[in-house]
């Protein structure tokens, strides 16, 4: 069955109060999300809080959900709205920004079993570029699904991709050469 | 580096497994049962925009009835097929823009700032190949009558246009508020273009149009506010 319009039944259903569901979309969706905030966020506690926080502002707004639209992108603009609330606070209280330039000058040591960490290897690039990199990337989003999640056009999408490809290209190899493609993205 | 090894790289690094403590998991899921209920879904967004612009249309209409419709009386054929038109796509677009905004995760057609944008300098292309008459007697006293008019009925267009999206969620309330004030600007010129019968170009151009903006910056302030309430 396609993950997608899995996902989708399982929205319906926990729209009809299904707690099953609800538990199912819990269990497979805190993962990416998790992961998501990691990636914006150092600290493995700000994660669990975004992701606590997330899942009882989806539970509140559930029904702002459609049948047959796109689930992913629905659940990542509201992670979205979260995290970029949460990142406002934080930076008005903790001097959030500062932080953050510390965090991207960390290089990028491997992650459990020789894999890159993707945290660290992502840290570098500017916070829109990120999380479109890792929508398409981890949580395997179309553009079509990033620009709806992100409230922007999918021009603006593969833009921020090719930067963040430009980006990411110079801190591997440390030669700025652009090769003016964004790798394998779904384009629908 | 060729952007096939940044892409398996990056499949490498995305593969690594992500545990989160299932004690969270159960915690997230135990607090959403307590709660958990069958909802009504939102209808689709295409009987929220048509219910928006039917809104924006009502309010336009019900104040030029109560005001009297002297602009439209006199207004020539030509000059109504250019006017009432364009003032509709502008309509239709806003309240499509103000839907999506209400809804997470929708595909945005237009930008909310490009809209006002947009929608200002269509109004003032039409205006300005319409409307001749340059003199400006009683620019400013006809004008902020006008402007106070049309935003007098911009007001209760937002407002009914809450109670029509209120069951929605604004991921970014200041862009809600933007469109919203767009279109409840829009309906206000509506209403302007029924009633309002001083052609004078200045005046239209200037204080028929002002609603918009004014509209649409009242509406990103409560949006702005919204969101500070909402933290």
């Amino acid at each position: 069955m396609d993950p997608n319009s899995d996902l989708e039944m399982l929205m319906a259903r926990y729209q009809q109060g299904d707690f099953s569901a609800a538990t199912a979309l819990i269990y497979r969706l805190s993962p990416q999300l998790h992961r998501f905030f990691a990636v914006q966020f150092a600290s493995r506690g700000d994660a669990d809080d975004l992701l606590q926080e997330t899942w009882l502002r989806i539970h509140q707004v559930r029904h702002t959900y459609r049948a047959g639209e796109p689930v992913l992108p629905w659940f990542y603009a509201i992670a979205r709205h979260i995290r970029v609330d949460h990142y406002r606070k934080a930076s008005r209280t903790r001097g959030r920004e500062e932080r953050l330039e510390d965090v991207h000058e960390a290089q990028a040591p491997p992650g459990p079993g020789g894999a890159p960490n993707l945290e660290a290897l992502l840290a570098p690039l500017p916070e829109s570029q990120r999380e479109v990199i890792e929508m398409l990337k981890v949580a395997g989003m179309s553009l079509e699904e990033v620009a709806r999640a992100t409230s922007s056009s999918v021009g603006s999408v593969k833009q921020k991709a090719h930067r963040a490809y430009e980006r990411l290209r110079e801190q591997l190899s440390g030669v700025g050469l652009s090769e003016g493609r964004t790798g394998d993205v779904r384009e629908g | 580096m060729k952007d096939k090894e940044i892409d398996e790289i990056l499949r490498q690094a995305a593969q690594a497994p992500r545990s989160v403590d299932p004690a969270l998991l159960d915690r997230v899921a135990g607090s959403l049962a307590r709660s958990l209920r069958p909802v009504r879904p939102l209808p689709p967004a295409w009987v929220l925009t048509s219910g928006l612009a039917l809104i924006c249309v009502a309010v336009a209409l019900a104040g030029a009835a109560r005001l009297g419709f002297y602009g439209i009386q006199k207004l020539s054929g030509g000059e109504r097929a250019l006017i009432f038109p364009t003032l509709g796509v502008l309509i239709w677009l806003g309240a499509a823009a103000a839907t999506g905004e209400m809804i997470p995760g929708s595909r945005r057609r237009i930008a909310p700032a490009t809209l006002l944008g947009a929608g200002c300098l269509a109004l003032l292309a039409v205006f300005g190949v319409l409307f001749h008459d340059y003199r400006t007697g009683q620019f400013v006293s006809q004008g902020v009558k006008c402007l106070t008019a049309g935003l007098l009925h911009a007001a209760p267009a937002a407002l009914v246009s809450w109670l029509l999206l209120r069951r929605g969620f604004a991921v970014n309330p200041v862009a809600a508020g933007l469109v919203a004030g767009t279109l409840a600007g829009l309906a206000g010129v509506t209403m302007l273009e029924l009633h309002c019968a001083n052609f004078e170009a200045p005046h239209v151009m200037l204080w028929h149009i002002a609603v918009i903006p004014v509209s649409a910056a009242a509406g990103a302030v409560l949006g702005w506010a919204a969101r500070v309430c909402r933290r």
